[in-house]
């Protein structure tokens, strides 16, 4: 509640708002990149991770953004304001306060991105030596609640949830939601033709 | 017990009954001060972002971090 009114009230000094496209890993955040680029929105990605079996429409990330948590100068990010960047929710809190943020929220069931995660350190070939699954489920929905507690905290923040089930089975209902949310200006029908029901592939019954 | 000011929460009965009884049995001096205790020690997982090493490795082995 205040930190909707705080977000009224802030005058837009930051210029415009970064998007930011968060979620877990592997809960869709690629998806909505697309969308967004599809629906006209400039994407900030270096190109660097390419395009592979986990995600074959590209990744759309941005290398530099991995190591938030550790660098100081963050100033790099002002390059995203009217752009969208994708951050993991985990790095959500390492953003810097000289920016508006409107977030975009991936939401997936936690079953499936630890199905689809697994399946990704397998072909990776990396070690994983993070906790058993029922743990990881449980971390995972500390770092959820954490990052809506602290974008609600933060008046620069503003934030969507999508659903990666519902996006997938009603397109245009997402792209209708996350347009509104973010102005009204992207193009829709684009938006909507960008997401590949297909690559839904670690589906719970 | 309760430092500063406080307000008043609603719970079911049985449950407060249960809590009661387990604080009872656990030594609090209250079941306020049970129910506090257990609320604060939930609260740090959610406040604590900093110390979620099982997420960190997660996200190494999976390249979205550093």
């Amino acid at each position: 509640m205040l930190g909707s009114l705080l977000r009224r009230l802030r005058p837009r000094a930051a210029g415009d708002p970064v998007v930011v496209v968060s979620g877990l890993p592997r809960s869709g955040t690629s998806m909505m990149m697309k969308m967004l680029e599809a629906g006209g929105l400039p994407v900030m990605t270096d190109g660097e991770r390419t395009a592979d079996v986990d995600n074959p429409k590209g990744y759309f990330e941005y290398e530099r953004i991995k190591d938030l948590e550790k660098e100081t100068d963050k100033s790099y990010v002002r390059a995203g304001r009217g752009h969208a960047l994708k951050v993991i929710s985990f790095l959500i809190k390492d953003l810097p306060d000289d920016n508006d943020y409107k977030v975009v929220f991936m939401r997936r069931d936690l079953d499936e991105v630890l199905a689809s995660q697994d399946k990704m350190i397998q072909r990776l070939g990396t070690a994983d030596s993070s906790a058993a699954a029922e743990a990881m489920k449980e971390a995972y929905r500390n770092d959820i609640v954490r990052t809506r507690l602290l974008c609600r905290k933060r008046p620069n923040f503003d934030l969507i949830e999508v659903h990666y089930r519902d996006t997938v089975s009603d397109p245009a209902a997402t792209a209708r939601r996350v347009n509104a949310f973010l102005g009204g200006a992207l193009d829709e029908g684009a938006m909507r033709g960008a997401v590949d029901g297909s690559l839904y592939r670690n589906r719970k019954a | 017990m309760l430092g500063g000011k406080t307000v008043k929460v609603k719970i079911d009965r049985d449950l407060h009954d249960r809590l009661r009884k387990v604080a009872d049995v656990a030594g609090y001096a209250t079941t306020e001060e049970f129910i506090t205790h257990v609320l604060e020690k939930e609260m740090l997982h959610f406040e604590d972002a900093g110390s979620d090493d099982q997420i960190r490795e997660k996200l190494k082995g999976l390249g979205y971090i550093s």
